[in-house]
């Protein structure tokens, strides 16, 4: 299941804001909140996908708040989260705020930026970002079909994608593993 | 006895510790005089640093101290123009003819002197600069236009910084104007409070890790440069960081004087001292941030 959230409604929503600007902590607090109280009552296993398109401004603080601690918080078991966050509709100056929010805290997301195509923000190792990269151009491999695509040892590749996994990057399914991004 | 404090003739980030040293040394006084009849000109830091000056002596003595209006009509225009004396009347006993002006009419006063105190001040700050901004930073200044968005998160970081841990109230003034040591027109945001200041702020988790070594300049180093905040949540303490990679970018700088000392990081165009300390004392923090004209062949 996949439940898309309009940041710009859910500002208007939380704080009343007649703007459009994600602007400082206490307000990315609130929105943050309501998102998590909307995506409590969904059934863990959900992709949520976080709609930027019509944020104007977004500063450091707000997206710690908003993107960094919904990472942080999310419901997770022990195969890694059960629920996911793909963001769409960045502009440049936005992906730059969520990457190094996202850096500091040691986190990744896929983000698309307007009209472009999906990318990995925050911290990921290079082996990890290469995997990514193969099963975003196929839509689906197995470890085996990554490892040898990237080349890199079984071992190795088995890392990568577990860490994708950790993050809340990829999912696994049936022995193949699954990119996430808005059209997920 | 009053004690009179000059406001020098040309009032900006240069002149301003000459002003910190008549305000230091007012300390005691029973009554106080801000003397800016002889003003020829303020910066948005410099207009913003008066009232900083007022809310200081007004919550030390419980007196508002007195300002004189500056006698040149011109000046005392641009200031009525620039919102400052709307602000000043709440803390000073003004002497000296006010000029009536309608808000916000000039052209290059970005964002006027306003107060911020709470979140939604931030809100609504960024809100209102963001179309004036954009007009000017890319027609008049050649930026980028991606760089109105970033110009918007650096105003409402550091509008932040007062919300966060000034303790009380504060203004920020957002002006274009010509940077004579640069021959170019610049953006300036200045924000500025009269609250306990960074060393005070950092001093419960940081004091100890510096010793004797703490104080106001050891303060403004690990908040701007170490990107320390007072709260051990490792995704606290962003703001400044983020405003460092915004002006890096566009080639801008950002100096903040706080108590003592005053910090910089300062850009090729600019032969500013990084790091003062010894400075006369001033209450609060005080923040400018600068973003200067692109190259005309960069263009």
């Amino acid at each position: 299941m996949i439940t898309s959230i309009d940041l710009r409604e859910v500002l208007a929503s939380s704080v009343g804001s007649l703007h459009s600007d994600l602007v400082t902590r206490s307000t990315g607090a609130k929105v943050r909140s309501s998102i998590e109280a909307s995506l409590s009552a969904q059934s863990t296993d959900s992709a949520v996908v976080l709609d930027f398109s019509s944020v104007r401004v977004l500063d450091c603080s707000c997206a710690d708040e908003v993107v960094a601690k919904l990472l942080l918080r999310r419901p997770s078991g022990p195969g890694g989260p059960t629920s996911w966050f793909v963001i769409r509709g960045l502009t440049e100056s936005h992906a730059e705020e969520i990457d190094h929010v996202l850096r500091r805290r040691r986190l990744a997301l896929v983000a698309e930026e307007q009209g472009g195509h999906p990318r990995l923000l925050g911290e990921v190792d290079p082996s990890a970002a290469a995997a990514w990269q193969v099963v975003l151009d196929r839509g689906s491999a197995a470890e085996q079909e990554i490892a040898d695509a990237l080349p890199l040892a079984i071992d190795e590749t088995r890392r990568a994608l577990d860490a994708l996994v950790g993050a809340g990057i990829v999912r696994r399914a049936e022995g193949r593993y699954l990119p996430l991004t808005t059209a997920a | 006895m009053t004690h009179v404090i000059d406001v020098p003739q040309i009032l900006d980030e240069r002149s301003f510790d000459q002003f910190a040293g008549g305000f230091a040394g007012a300390e005691g006084a029973a009554r106080v005089l801000v003397d800016a009849h002889a003003s020829e000109w303020a910066s948005p830091a410099g207009l913003i640093g008066l009232l900083c000056a007022g809310q200081a002596l007004l919550a030390r003595g419980g007196v508002k101290p007195l300002l004189t209006v500056p006698a040149e009509r011109e000046v005392a225009h641009y200031w009525a123009r620039a919102g400052f004396f709307v602000h000043a009347a709440d803390l000073f006993e003004i002497h000296g003819s006010v000029p009536r002006v309608k808000p916000n009419p000039e052209r290059n006063v970005l964002l006027e002197v306003t107060p911020v105190t709470v979140a939604d001040d931030v809100h609504a700050v960024v809100g209102r600069i963001q179309e004036r901004s954009a007009a000017i930073l890319t027609s008049e200044l050649g930026l980028d236009p991606k760089a109105t968005m970033g110009f918007g998160m650096a105003l409402s970081e550091a509008c932040q910084n007062i919300v966060e841990h000034a303790g009380t109230g504060g203004w920020v003034a957002v002006q274009a104007y010509s940077w004579r040591a640069l021959g170019k027109r610049v953006v300036v945001i200045a924000v500025a409070d009269a609250g306990v200041g960074f060393r005070h702020t950092l001093e419960a988790t940081q004091g100890k890790r510096f010793g004797d070594r703490w104080g106001d300049a050891t303060a403004l180093e690990a908040a701007l440069i170490q990107g320390i905040s007072r709260f051990r949540d490792p995704g606290r303490g962003q703001g400044l960081a983020g405003i460092r990679r915004y002006l890096d970018r566009w080639h801008g700088k950002i100096s903040i004087r706080s108590g003592t000392a005053r910090i910089a990081i300062v850009p090729a165009w600019d032969r500013d001292e990084p790091l003062r300390d010894g400075l006369p004392r001033f209450p609060g923090a005080q923040v400018q941030l600068v973003v200067p004209e692109v190259e005309r062949e960069a263009r």
